[in-house]
């Protein structure tokens, strides 16, 4: 991680904006055409199935669609082991204790507890929820759906019974994971005040300072050299955080 | 006015006078002399050891419409040259005699007399249905129906063209027997008449029956153009002369009604359908039909239909199957006396299968197959699920099952689980994640909402 220029700091190449762009892609299909024959009876669901051109093409689309989240995170497993492994990456993923206390903290800020927001590194306690959600959810649906498309293969070596198990737990965590990016990862990428009308930096690679500072300060120390100044100790009373954000980056500039 | 009273006395007296004249007696002096031997008890004995009475009612005789010809017009000989005959048989004796009609009756006239007669010269003679001494005007013989029995309340032949003799006799108690016994000869044989009786030259005894159920259309229109729907319709249409018609389910003079006897109904198709109907009788439902007597269970037509009956073999047929067992399965009144679940259906329907059975049929993609209730418990052959037979039945399930999942193992039927909800002792398994998941997803949800609006909160009171 560099600094590219005094307004912003690199955060994503093009891999990984490529990568976010087919994972929302495949997961937008897989959800339009999966909760449509979850919830068959429905209108729309009809609407979307004739649309794709009867129910053998939408499970056609929703199969392939799941190849196609499967190799992704396959290859993502895969690249990431390998890059911590061999390059010697920063694990940024991992789930520390710090992201629980974390979690606690900022309910405790934002219920007027605390004076501060949790003080993150390169990804905060949200983000690794909703990674983690997509990294094992997905498995968990890869494993689900091959099963529910080759139940006779899976019936050669296990219990008939662990279809429709397959069948419950796809069903189920499909509407889990549709739910949580539909309200959480919206809200937090589009809707959140914070980054309204929406968050750029997984499009374009790059995060103002100004945000760096606010959302991932730990991180920023640790790239820049530079120990931010805590809030507590500059004001008695509680802080913006928008206007501490542009003291620290004019402290920079 | 007293002296007009001899005058009327005389009136009165002679007007009675007039008025018995013609009672005396209406014979002529040589009828008189037959009368004279034929009062009394006289009887002829033939060859074959029969006898014939021959007293000869005078009142008969004065009454009939040959009341005036006399007798020796039809005898041909007077009082006073009575020959002394003999005759084989009774038969032969009035055979001979009914040829006399012919001298004043044209019987050729007739079509049907003219067959009749060149057939045979005695199996069928004109006093047969008009009588001897009593004989009658047509007219006067009988009324309606019993106008027709009069002849046809014997034994009478039809010849067909390819030699098969049909007795064409009927019996009367058979029509009253019928459900339409309020009807005519006439409304089903529409051709005859009290004035003509065509001669009918039919090839077949099949081929008169084919043109004569065209007839029950008259009356039973709605079920006539049912049957052009039909399968068996179409099968006569193609030339497949042994496709049923009217009459081969509902009979003809003896026609009852069948609508409450169902064993009667199912066993008009065991006619045709004998080995079908021997699976049927051995199924869960044919059994109870004719073991116990159980009327709840489906006959042929019940899945089928009678007159529109449209042949099992379209893919129409196989997409209404659902519907058709849903007819019975899913009617809480009739399975609960037979402790069945209703749910089989919906269950099926909310199933892989029959969601895909659904798309397929509502975007009419109806020739694709998805199995429907049929291809997993059979069709005639249906067994009970449960009981004594239910683990040879899930031993052959696996075989029904690899009709379409090629290479299905003995594991596989266990991935359908039957139609239950899941529950904690059929699927443990679903049941729990099914739960586990109704308690967490709302957990996770309200838990992520809750922050986002803790979230707002607080930016709203930084700013």
């Amino acid at each position: 991680m560099e600094t590219t220029n005094n307004e912003y700091i690199k955060r994503f190449g093009p891999l990984r904006i490529l990568e976010h762009w087919l994972n929302a892609g495949t997961f937008i299909l897989l959800v339009v055409t999966g909760l449509s024959q979850k919830f068959h009876t429905y209108d729309l669901s009809l609407w979307i199935i004739s649309v794709f051109g009867g129910i053998d093409a939408t499970r056609l689309v929703h199969r392939y669609s799941g190849i196609m989240l499967t190799v992704m995170t396959l290859q993502h497993v895969l690249v990431a082991s390998f890059g911590i492994i061999v390059k010697k990456w920063q694990p940024s993923m991992i789930i520390h204790l710090k992201d629980f206390r974390d979690a606690i903290d900022n309910i405790k800020y934002y219920l007027g507890l605390s004076e501060e927001p949790a003080r993150c590194d390169r990804f905060d306690y949200k983000q690794k929820f909703e990674y983690w959600g997509v990294v094992v959810g997905g498995m968990l649906m890869a494993a689900t759906g091959l099963a529910l498309w080759f139940p006779i293969l899976v019936t050669r070596f296990l219990p008939g019974q662990l279809i429709p198990v397959a069948k419950a737990l796809h069903t189920n965590e499909a509407l889990l994971a549709f739910l949580v990016i539909i309200i959480w990862h919206i809200y937090n990428a589009i809707f959140s005040p914070e980054v309204l009308p929406i968050d750029t930096v997984i499009f374009t690679g790059k995060i103002s300072k100004a945000r760096m500072i606010h959302e991932h300060p730990i991180e920023y120390e640790r790239i820049t050299g530079i120990t931010l100044p805590r809030h507590h100790e500059h004001h008695g009373h509680e802080p913006e955080p928008e206007a501490a954000a542009e003291t620290t980056t004019t402290t920079i500039t | 006015m007293r002296s007009h009273k001899p005058i009327l006395y005389l009136l009165f007296i002679s007007l009675l006078i007039f008025s018995m004249a013609p009672a005396a007696s209406a014979l002529s002096d040589d009828d008189k002399a037959c009368m004279g031997c034929h009062e009394s008890d006289l009887s002829m004995t033939f060859g074959n050891g029969e006898t014939q009475k021959l007293k000869v009612n005078q009142q008969e005789v004065e009454k009939s419409v040959h009341g005036m010809i006399g007798c020796s017009t039809c005898h041909g000989f007077t009082a006073e040259n009575h020959p002394k005959r003999s005759y084989k048989s009774k038969r032969e004796h009035s055979s001979l005699s009914a040829r006399e009609c012919q001298k004043c009756h044209n019987a050729l006239d007739n079509p049907i007399h003219k067959k009749l007669i060149s057939e045979s010269a005695t199996k069928t003679i004109c006093s047969d249905c008009h009588g001897f001494h009593a004989v009658k005007r047509v007219r006067e013989l009988a009324k309606g129906n019993q106008y027709c029995l009069t002849c046809h309340n014997r034994e009478l032949t039809v010849h067909y063209k390819d030699g098969f003799k049909e007795n064409v006799q009927i019996k009367e108690d058979v029509l009253n027997n019928s459900v339409h016994k309020n009807l005519s000869c006439i409304d089903c044989h529409v051709r005859v008449s009290a004035e003509s009786h065509p001669v009918r030259d039919f090839k077949t005894k099949r081929d008169f029956s084919v043109v004569m159920a065209e007839h029950c259309r008259r009356c039973h229109f709605d079920k006539y153009s049912k049957t052009l729907e039909g399968i068996h319709f179409k099968a006569l249409s193609q030339g497949n002369a042994k496709a049923p018609i009217c009459t081969d389910c509902h009979g003809t003079h003896a026609m009852a009604s069948a609508r409450n006897n169902k064993l009667a109904n199912a066993k008009k198709c065991e006619k045709c359908h004998s080995a079908i109907y021997a699976i049927y009788a051995k199924s869960v439902h044919g059994s109870a039909l004719i073991r116990e007597n159980i009327e709840d269970v489906p006959i042929c037509s019940d899945c089928h239909k009678a007159h529109d009956n449209a042949g099992p073999h379209t893919a129409d047929f196989r997409v209404s199957v659902p519907q058709t067992c849903a007819g019975c399965h899913a009617k809480k009144e009739i399975m609960q006396k037979y402790g069945l679940s209703t749910r089989v259906v919906d269950t099926y329907l909310q199933d892989f299968h029959g969601v895909t059975m659904k798309f397929y049929k509502q975007y009419g993609k109806t020739e694709k197959q998805i199995a429907v209730c049929i291809d997993c418990h059979g069709v005639h052959d249906i067994m009970k699920t449960k009981g004594e037979n239910a683990a040879l039945i899930k031993a052959n399930l696996v075989k029904r099952c690899q009709k379409c999942h090629a290479g299905a193992t003995a594991a596989f039927p266990d991935s359908w689980i039957s139609h239950y909800e899941p529950d904690i002792k059929k699927a443990p398994m679903v049941f729990f994640i099914d739960w586990g998941y109704k308690i967490f997803i709302p957990f996770m949800i309200i838990g992520l909402v809750l922050q986002i609006i803790l979230h707002m909160w607080r930016y709203i009171v930084n700013r």
